[in-house]
């Protein structure tokens, strides 16, 4: 398949795979890791809401924002277009394309029919990278797929124009601009910086560590909205899937931040990240346990109020942890 | 994580997780989903269920095929509405079987258009019973008419 040199590669996330692996194709070499901390994608956020059907948390910082703060930090510029009128979205894509230019499109990801159907929800901001036509199909770099995908303009269409929350309108974006000299200390800092501030400074009570701890509260009371034990059952084991497997690296992208710090230590030779990678290696460790716990009690339908209980004081404990964390994280990076 | 807890061998749901390698350094792992490969079963089972009791709704007249595709596509009324582009008090009336006959033929396509689903699913459904038998709705490049097709001895 002739994708125009274009380099496919998996990644932890969407967004933060996609801007990584379309600047790498323009030319920019930034791992994902890389791309995640200077955007301060970690965050925590507890909602309840009557967009969704039940609570929902969120472990990353507004969609977009992976692109837009990298964009600031960094320097580089990149491309970006929604549309009113589907059919002119379709024209500025296909003209792309046709002068050789791979675009990253923001998607609904139910339409990714390329993906297993138990995997796909409806969700506004799945990105994917467009490389190529091929006839009445158009060929895709989508991180969570293995290869280079396939999918039909139909679906491409429905995907890129949905309604609803988040509603792409057509959003498609490509590098125009790419810094010759990336200050990486001082773009890092920022963005250790405003993660930190995010996590543990925002008055809000459903935002940073104060989210987590009601997340914690909350999870008891969920048998009161739930339909019944299976549908309790269905969303107590999401938790699993919002940590683990809905594009996070794992342990709800703590695992990615401990790997950007280690690789921000290594790049500004500072040893005191180092330290800091390790510590939230082990916090997302011991998110891990939550998850492998949630999976567990909801296949059994073990979900008392004590079982709940306990699952809320694991996730409390977490709280606890990362604000001492980003405390202290916080407090360096003023130092620096 | 260390690398070796993260391996989970399954190619059908493949991704990649962020691991402490061998080495000490941190790095990109691609592996299988663990939740896939050990609880996609019990996902199954609890969404078979789940399609039982809302058909069984709506044969009942409890509730319109529109609140059934809702309710298993996780989605509210508030959303449902948005991705329509119809007011949310439409949808509401749309959900219940006595004021389901509002709807109007393009509405019923563009709930259809929300929910991946043929037009005609929104006032039948099919249930199978034998083995081997392959149904297929395609398109037309007419929005309002599909064509099935039913093929017995087809895997």
């Amino acid at each position: 398949m002739n994708t125009l040199g274009f380099k496919h590669a998996m990644a932890a996330h969407c967004e933060s795979g996609t801007v990584s692996s379309i600047l790498s194709h323009a030319g920019l070499q930034i791992s994902e890791p890389m791309v995640f901390g200077i955007s301060g994608g970690i965050f925590f956020g507890y909602f309840e809401s009557k967009k969704f059907p039940f609570p929902t948390f969120v472990v990353r910082n507004r969609p977009g924002q992976i692109r837009t703060n990298l964009a600031k930090r960094t320097g580089a510029k990149f491309a970006e277009r929604r549309f009113g009128d589907p059919a002119k979205g379709e024209r500025e894509l296909n003209g792309l394309l046709a002068r050789g230019v791979p675009v990253a499109c923001q998607t609904d990801f139910f339409y990714m029919n390329y993906l297993p159907n138990h995997v796909r929800v409806h969700i506004n901001v799945h990105f994917i990278i467009v490389v190529k036509r091929n006839g009445d199909n158009y060929i895709v770099s989508d991180c969570y797929s293995p290869s280079l995908s396939e999918i039909d303009r139909d679906s491409l269409m429905k995907a890129r124009f949905a309604g609803g929350s988040f509603a792409p309108r057509g959003f498609l974006f490509y590098p125009k601009f790419l810094p010759g000299n990336i200050d990486y200390e001082k773009s890092i800092w920022k963005g250790i910086r405003s993660a930190s501030f995010m996590m543990v400074k925002l008055p809000m009570p459903f935002l940073g560590v104060k989210g987590i701890r009601l997340f914690a509260k909350k999870v008891t009371d969920w048998p009161k909205l739930a339909r019944d034990t299976e549908h309790l059952s269905h969303e107590i084991m999401k938790i699993n899937i919002f940590l683990e497997d809905q594009g996070t690296g794992g342990a709800g992208f703590r695992f990615m931040y401990a790997t950007f710090l280690r690789e921000a230590s290594e790049l500004l030779n500072d040893p005191d990240l180092l330290g800091m990678s390790k510590r939230i290696m082990e916090i997302g460790d011991r998110w891990r346990e939550i998850s492998l716990f949630a999976a567990r009690i909801g296949k059994r339908r073990d979900l008392g109020p004590d079982r709940l209980r306990e699952l809320g004081s694991m996730i409390a404990a977490r709280a606890d942890e990362e604000e001492i964390f980003f405390r202290d994280l916080l407090a360096l990076s003023k130092e620096r | 994580m260390k690398e070796k807890e993260a391996r989970v061998d399954y190619l059908d749901h493949q991704l990649v997780l962020y691991v402490e390698k061998k080495d000490g350094s941190y790095g990109p792992l691609r592996t299988g989903s663990y939740i896939t490969k050990n609880y996609l079963d019990d996902y199954w089972l609890k969404r078979r269920n789940l399609e039982k009791e809302y058909l069984g709704k709506v044969t009942g007249g409890e509730i319109s095929p529109i609140a059934y595709y809702m309710v298993l596509e996780e989605l509210t009324p508030s959303e449902l509405a948005a991705r329509v582009k119809i007011p949310e008090r439409k949808v509401r009336k749309h959900l219940a079987p006595a004021t389901f006959g509002s709807v109007t033929v393009d509405e019923l396509r563009r709930y259809c258009e929300v929910f991946s689903v043929p037009l005609s699913s929104m006032l039948h459904a099919l249930v199978i019973k034998g083995k081997n038998v392959s149904i297929r709705e395609a398109k037309t490049n007419n929005p309002y008419f599909t064509m099935m097709k039913i093929e017995a001895g087809k895997k």
